[in-house]
């Protein structure tokens, strides 16, 4: 059985598919003949020949083919890949990028093994045909970099060739599902996220500018093209009549120019139009607002679309708003525009320290800790100085589109998000401390803490995927609030309940209430702790009186099978009944995205259901369950008896069916239900 | 598999998760016995076991004899280097025959044997006891003196062997006073030998009733890093020989049962010096190897061999013949990093794509700095080939030592 003459002079022999086809379907065999207890040393044959073979050319079919045997074998046992129905598409992107072969393979075989699902020639237990292909149609879209270009240069470093074995599965995904509805799903997608109005857009634009390079591609077949690819692709390369087949800066100034009142008008309004649709601004967009800046200025708030209030406010603050443009918006820093359009729509410039601080930014030196930071992460394409006041712009209008990039710590992008949202001088102030100090102030029960020198001594370890102004900020909140977590060491219970008032301000209600018990992590006084809930938030048992400020909350976040996966914060923003008069809870969360699949039918939403941009949303009793930290005005009494046991016990019993379970106390669920303890 | 109560009752000293897998297959009831961190996979996977530290010997060690007699066991076999002795002494109260322990003890110690095998007119190397560094450097020079060197001749190197460790482990090459003192204390006492130019090899070999039963030539490419079975012909030739060589090392020892793993060289004039024996499985997978050509599973022809209720059917009906029988030659490769800074695993092309590459158990790099290796036995993971042809084979495991697998 020889595979190739191995002693041919100079060749170097290679085998070909079947031998290696061969030796798989005899490691399968052995995989399966095998006791459970054994398996873990029979995988490695199994898993490093289908990786060979996946390498090869048909060698992606021929895996499909054997799925089942895989399978049955036992290649999946006793990891999540065994249970399909509960996989999370999104994960796949770390697993494909994974330095560890086997995590690639199994990753690219349980893949594999769904699209047999999909295809019909497998019948699997746990999920359908249908579910196999919405879960690969979404893996694509995920990994859509992957299917469009080659490996990145950490990527080369951390898997070498093994980045290029994810390429060909997904490749052959695409092949076999078809290009269309991978491009309709990664439209939808990118629409999905562009809903939430994030501050960062980058990725969204390079996935955009992906798409808009494969159509011009013709060994990729697009299929008929997919609807709102094109409003996608203009928004950023052609949204107006003479930038309509993306010209390039310098010949659509030229062309600027020479137009007329009414031509520049169309201009404005298809760019307004355009960035109103998206949330994503041309950087055509800015060569237009520029020249309007030194000539036609009235056709200004036709280039932002602002509505009455916008347009106000800008003819209350022209110098200042003339200043920010001239200082912020270039062709390289486009979304200042839609920050700034909708920081006027905001009206907060109504509120007297915000100009004068904002006059103060347009103003400020950054040090030069300040500069490095934002020029290593954001490139020097232009001054750190403009990238900052980009930034403030885009935080102010879209306060609740910062994210907390890929760092662990969501309290200060929460604590950012909310002085944006509720105290914006003061977000202005503490951007002026770091950005020209490199300092930040703040007190804990009258002890000040200072960040000074403790800050950034290892510039490398600082995230890098963040907005301009939490780069500078984050870590300056973050010691600070480890700092503050620090003092609280040696209290009982939990520290929370005395650092977030002192954190995020004065508004954080200084009652504190918690469903765990810090010392065993098992679950206390859970029924007066929904009860409290209830009479605080909901407005059928608080008087109908609509939350007044933002409050931080702590909820226990679950992944897409319900299992507990850590604490998590966010802040509650209001409760109201949605257009289908469902009450529910519009909160904002830190994560990049909010839109997430809790487990046990808990989808979280971000658009469909009344939020505004950036929030997102759950039915008030689902939200319920998830929570295990609240704050409320102990002076404010709701009706606490008004809440149903029937409503209560249905909140109990999805805390139970999910991250509660094993950790109901021996003793029975519910403490004695005094709760004096709790309130301060 | 249905166990047979009429056949032996086997413990299985040390975890071994070949070993279990093979004894589960078996006709024999089996007990693992195994430290504290094996007891939650036993319990989870219903593998019989009874929670065992093997520590040196003490006065506590017949407290597991004991309660394996009362269990009715029949015998213990050891799976490692350090449950060696512990089985001699479990044994000698099982099968209650004192001397199966100090037997075991020969095994353990490398200069106990060597003067075992001499008295037993086994050609052996010259070799002494080292306690500290000053005797290693005194041996050294006078070997070097024996061989006649002048000042200026390179030495002619010396091996140097901790007693205890298996394998290869803490095997080094000394051949300067500065390779003298790389060696940790904790290495002493040691063994020292005089260096054999030659070819060496190792052999398996399934006692039972005093006979060979199976006898296998493991024949290193270069000893450390690769290992094929069965041997090429060019080896393979001196079967009778080796033997012949084993019998009288059976003799020697006063083996009546069990499974040898001695080494030898053959010198250039085709003579036979004996290197050491282990009463164990070898390292480097060889009986995983041995499955592989000859379709027997090795740890099962242990358990066979050490059962003392095997019949001398039973053993007959097992056992292939040796060469003949053979698929093919199935070799391992044992990869060192080669580089100072590695960052990740990648496997050679030119190894993936080579039609005898079967599979590998190399693992992604922990740490990025290599720690400079001084000697032998710590490789970082196994390729395996299979194929026909032993000289493919050998120039085959040969070339690895230069591809770079952590780069």
């Amino acid at each position: 059985m020889r595979a190739v003459d191995a002693g041919v002079e100079g060749a170097r022999p290679v085998v070909g598919l079947d031998y290696l086809l061969e030796k798989l379907d005899g490691a399968i065999a052995v995989l399966a003949g095998t006791r459970d207890f054994a398996k873990p040393a029979k995988m490695a044959m199994v898993l490093d020949t289908a990786r060979r073979v996946m390498m090869r050319d048909g060698g992606c079919a021929a895996i499909e083919e054997r799925a089942m045997d895989l399978e049955e074998a036992g290649v999946f046992q006793g990891s999540d890949w065994a249970t399909p129905q509960i996989l999370v598409p999104d994960f796949t992107i770390h697993a494909f990028q994974s330095p560890s072969a086997d995590t690639v393979v199994v990753e690219s075989l349980s893949e594999l093994r769904l699209l047999a699902v999909a295809r019909g020639q497998y019948h699997h237990p746990l999920i359908t045909a249908e579910e196999a292909r919405d879960f690969l149609t979404r893996v694509l879209v995920v990994n859509i970099s992957h299917l469009f270009s080659p490996p990145s240069e950490v990527e080369r470093i951390t898997q070498g060739r093994l980045a290029l074995l994810s390429r060909r599965v997904l490749r052959y995904l695409a092949d076999q599902l078809g290009y269309q509805y991978v491009i309709e799903m990664l439209v939808k997608e990118i629409w999905r996220i562009l809903q939430q109005r994030p501050i960062q857009v980058d990725s969204v634009k390079s996935m955009i500018t992906r798409i808009a390079v494969s159509q011009a591609d013709p060994t990729i077949d697009l299929g008929n093209g997919a609807l709102g690819v094109d409003r996608l692709v203009t928004s950023l390369f052609g949204p107006t009549q003479a930038s309509r087949e993306d010209p390039g800066i310098e010949i659509y100034h030229m062309r600027l120019k020479t137009m007329d009142l009414n031509s520049l008008r169309n201009e404005a309004i298809g760019f307004a139009r355009a960035m109103h649709d998206t949330g994503l601004v041309s950087p055509y967009h800015p060569v237009l607002i520029r020249h309007l800046l030194s000539g036609p200025d009235n056709l200004i708030p036709d280039a932002l679309g602002l509505s009455s209030t916008g347009r106000d406010c800008l003819l209350c603050y022209r110098d200042l708003v003339y200043a920010l443009i001239d200082e912020a918006v270039y062709p390289e820093t486009p979304q200042a525009v839609y920050g700034l359009t909708l920081m006027l729509e905001r009206g907060i410039l109504y509120q007297h320290p915000v100009a004068p601080a904002l006059w103060r930014q347009l103003g400020l030196n950054l040090s030069e800790r300040s500069c490095r930071r934002l020029t290593s992460a954001l490139g020097d394409d232009v001054p750190p100085r403009v990238r900052l006041l980009e930034g403030v712009l885009c935080i102010l209008g879209l306060p609740l589109g910062v994210g907390q990039g890929n760092n662990p710590t969501c309290q200060s992008a929460r604590a950012l998000s909310m002085w944006a949202y509720n105290d914006p001088d003061y977000l202005l102030q503490m951007v002026a401390w770091a950005a020209r100090d490199d300092e930040i102030i703040m007190h804990f029960e009258g002890k000040a803490l200072s960040s000074r020198g403790v800050v950034g001594l290892e510039e490398s370890a600082l995230p890098a995927d963040l907005d301009p102004v939490s780069l500078l900020l984050v870590p300056h909140l973050d010691w600070i609030y480890t700092e503050m977590m620090l003092l609280c060491e040696d209290r009982e219970g939990d520290p929370h309940r005395w650092v977030n008032p002192e954190f995020h301000g004065w508004w954080s209600g200084r009652g504190f209430k918690i469903n765990v018990d810090v010392e065993t992590g098992n679950l206390r006084d859970l029924e007066d702790f929904l009860r409290h809930f209830y009479a605080f938030y909901h407005p059928l048992y608080n008087g109908n009186q609509p939350l007044i400020h933002p409050q931080p909350a702590g909820i226990a976040a679950t992944d897409s099978a319900g299992r507990f996966v850590g604490w998590h914060a966010i802040t509650i923003l209001r409760v109201a009944l949605d257009p289908h008069a469902v009450m529910r809870v519009y909160f904002y969360n830190p994560n990049n995205d909010s839109g997430q699949d809790w487990g046990d039918g808990l989808i979280v939403d971000t658009a469909g259901n009344g939020e505004r941009f950036g929030e997102a949303s759950l039915p008030f009793e689902q939200f319920a369950s998830r929570l295990y930290i609240f704050h409320l005005d102990p002076l404010e009494h709701g009706e606490l008896g008004s809440v149903t046991q029937e409503e209560l016990e249905r909140v109990v019993a999805y805390v139970h069916r999910s991250w509660g379970m094993g950790r109901v106390p021996p003793g029975g669920p519910e403490g004695d239900g005094s709760s004096e303890e709790s309130v301060i | 598999m249905e166990k047979d109560p009429n056949k032996g009752y086997i413990a299985l000293l040390g975890w071994s998760l070949n070993a279990v897998e093979a004894a589960e297959l078996f006709d024999r009831r089996y007990v693992v016995v195994a430290p504290d961190w094996a007891e939650e996979y036993c319990k989870k996977h219903d593998i019989p076991y009874i929670l065992w530290n093997f520590e040196r010997l003490n006065e506590r060690s017949v407290e597991i004899a004991e309660m394996l007699k009362e269990m009715g066991v029949d015998v213990a076999i050891p799976l490692f280097e350090e449950t060696v002795e512990w089985a001699g002494a479990i044994n000698s109260v099982l099968l209650g025959n004192p001397r199966l322990f100090s037997q075991s003890i020969l095994m353990r110690d490398k200069s106990l044997m060597k003067r075992r095998a001499q008295l037993g007119g086994i050609r052996v190397g010259i070799f002494e006891e080292a306690q500290d560094r000053e005797d290693v450097i005194r041996f050294l020079i006078r070997v070097n003196q024996a061989l006649m060197k002048l000042d200026g001749d390179p030495n002619d190197p010396v091996h140097f062997k901790p007693f205890d460790k298996a394998g290869c482990f803490g095997h080094r090459v000394i051949r300067t006073s500065e390779d003298v003192d790389t060696i940790p204390a904790e290495e002493f006492p040691a063994l020292m030998e005089s260096h054999l130019d030659g070819w060496e090899f190792a052999v398996e070999a399934w006692i039972h009733g005093g006979k060979i039963r199976f006898l296998n030539i493991s024949e290193y490419v270069t000893l450390g890093y690769s290992v094929f079975v069965p041997a090429s012909p060019e080896l393979e030739r001196y079967r009778p020989q080796i033997t012949r060589e084993i019998e009288k090392l059976i003799k020697a020892f006063d083996i009546e049962f069990g499974q040898i793993h001695p080494e030898y060289f053959i010198s250039n004039d085709g003579a036979m010096y004996f290197g050491e024996v282990a009463y164990r499985p070898p390292g480097f997978k060889v009986f995983e190897l041995l499955e592989r050509v000859y379709g027997f599973n090795a740890y099962q022809a242990s358990i066979l061999v050490f059962d003392p209720k095997t019949s001398e059917e039973e053993i007959e009906a097992f056992f292939p013949r040796e060469v003949v029988d053979a698929k093919g030659h199935a070799g391992c490769f044992g990869v060192y990093p080669r580089r100072r800074v590695v960052s990740r695993l990648e496997i050679p092309e030119e190894t993936e794509d080579h039609p005898y590459f079967e599979s590998h158990e190399l693992t992604p790099p922990l740490e990025e700095v290599v720690t400079k290796r001084t000697a032998f036995g710590t490789h970082w993971g196994l390729l395996y080939f299979f194929g026909e042809d032993p000289t493919v084979m050998r120039d085959l495991l040969k070339r690895q030592e230069e591809l770079d697998f952590y780069i």
